[in-house]
């Protein structure tokens, strides 16, 4: 019984990590194109919202085994995987609040990485995962998006510039509904087959699947549902910051950071080197931006931004190991997930309600 | 030196170069495609129909080019 308590416990935290993935990740795909007029705030999310949905279904290798290389496998149980998404939606939240792109997928490997050493010590930790397929991507995100979005903006200005700017800016906003449409769907493949990954682990765990089992239909549908819903939420204040905050973009910038983010994630998939969409998107924001003039980058909202990304993996994992150490107060049943859960949602509650009386973050120094 | 063994550097470069190649050349191929609409609708203007078409070809070309790299990206997704 009680078993079958935090299987339902982990189920629901799964779809709502999944949920403020979406919500928290739409920046990614739909900032550039409302900053520069591409599309109509509610279209743009609304398309994306769908692409995200479809994409789910594009490919279900199930990369949700997100932790697998990166702490020992032998030591998740179903309440250190909830521990850990705990974990991840509150660095997920704490970062919209401020309105800081960063890292969901990172977030997710910081919680599951806390509460499984607070579970078991430090001798789970894969250093090789943790380094070679976290923090070196980290680093190499940003910095490539960075190079090629400035590259891209730099040609694209000399190969139309003595051309009509209506033109020129209708055809680069046809242009960012491509590219748009495109991160969405890598998006959805990407993301919701983390919380499917998460789900399948948790029933096989628990004994409800076999070993090798993939992902059943309901958890696929409700996956790819629940990132579309976050997704159609809108992250409004993380989609303020990249659209708007970082730079002031045209078309043509919105374009190529647009172009150069969907390359640079595509090729990482394919060559198996996975990056963070968050980390490519606004490192080729800056990238455009600096390309065309270095004070064109606010460098005090990009400063910001990198704290965040810095702090995301240790933050999200005190907070994990934080979750189930409270878990573990109160034993191994259900009784400790549960409580957690009502003091998650009486939280999440209050700041919703406190962020929509304050309004807009305030502006970062020297921005 | 430990970060060297763990660190899968050929996939790393594989990526930053086909991240460079793909990302540059296809924001680029949507401009050239952008440059040659527009010089033909002015070409046209002027009643320079040879040169106007040359300049079509050329969007045309460039915007197939990124056409099919959109399939291409469709494609990666699906065989990952």
């Amino acid at each position: 019984m009680s078993a079958d308590v935090i299987l339902v416990i982990v189920v629901g935290t799964a779809l709502a990590f999944d949920f403020t993935n979406g919500f928290h990740d739409t920046a990614n795909v739909v900032a550039t194109s409302i900053s520069t007029g591409a599309a109509r705030p509610s279209v743009a999310i609304g398309f994306a919202s769908l692409l995200n949905f479809i994409g789910a279904f594009i490919s279900i290798s199930v990369a949700a085994t997100v932790a697998k290389d990166v702490v020992d496998a032998e030591v998740i149980t179903p309440t250190i995987v909830f521990a850990g998404l705990i974990g991840a939606i509150a660095w997920n939240l704490i970062t919209w609040y401020f309105g800081l792109p960063s890292s969901s997928s990172h977030a997710l490997i910081g919680g599951v990485v806390g509460s499984a050493v607070a579970a078991a010590g430090l001798d789970v930790i894969l250093a090789e995962g943790l380094v070679g397929k976290v923090l070196v991507p980290a680093v190499v995100a940003p910095i490539v998006a960075f190079l090629v979005a400035g590259l891209a903006i730099g040609l694209s200005y000399r190969a139309v510039g003595r051309q009509r700017p209506g033109i020129v800016t209708r055809g680069y906003r046809y242009g960012q509904v491509i590219s748009g449409g495109l991160l969405a769907l890598a998006h959805g493949t990407n993301d919701a087959q983390k919380t499917m990954g998460v789900i399948t682990l948790a029933l096989i765990a628990a004994g409800k699947l076999g070993a090798e089992a993939d992902p059943p239909t309901w958890v696929i549908v409700a996956s790819a549902t629940a990132i579309a819903l976050g997704t159609y939420s809108g992250g409004w204040r993380i989609i303020k910051t990249t659209g708007t905050r970082i730079i002031k973009m045209d078309a043509a910038q919105g374009f190529s950071a647009q172009g150069a983010g969907a390359a640079v994630i595509l090729a990482s998939t394919h060559f198996g080197f996975p990056l963070s969409t968050t980390h490519v998107i606004n490192g080729g924001v800056m990238g455009s931006g600096a390309a065309k003039r270095l004070s064109a980058v606010r460098w005090g909202v990009a400063g910001n931004i990198v704290v965040a990304w810095i702090l995301t993996l240790p933050a999200a994992a005190l907070i994990g190991a934080a979750t189930y150490g409270f878990t573990r107060i109160f034993g191994t049943g259900a009784l400790g997930p549960v409580l957690v859960t009502l003091m998650a949602l009486s939280l999440i509650t209050a700041a919703f309600a406190r962020r929509a009386r304050q309004g807009a973050p305030v502006e970062a120094v020297g921005a | 030196m430990i970060v060297a063994t763990l660190v899968a550097w050929k996939e790393l470069w594989q990526t930053v170069v086909a991240s460079i190649v793909a990302g540059v050349g296809i924001t680029f191929a949507f401009s050239l495609g952008i440059w040659g609409s527009g010089q033909f609708v002015e070409l046209n203007r002027s009643e320079r129909p040879v040169a106007a078409t040359a300049a079509g070809v050329v969007a045309a070309l460039a915007f197939l080019c990124v056409i099919a790299a959109v399939v291409v990206g469709i494609v990666v997704m699906t065989h990952k």
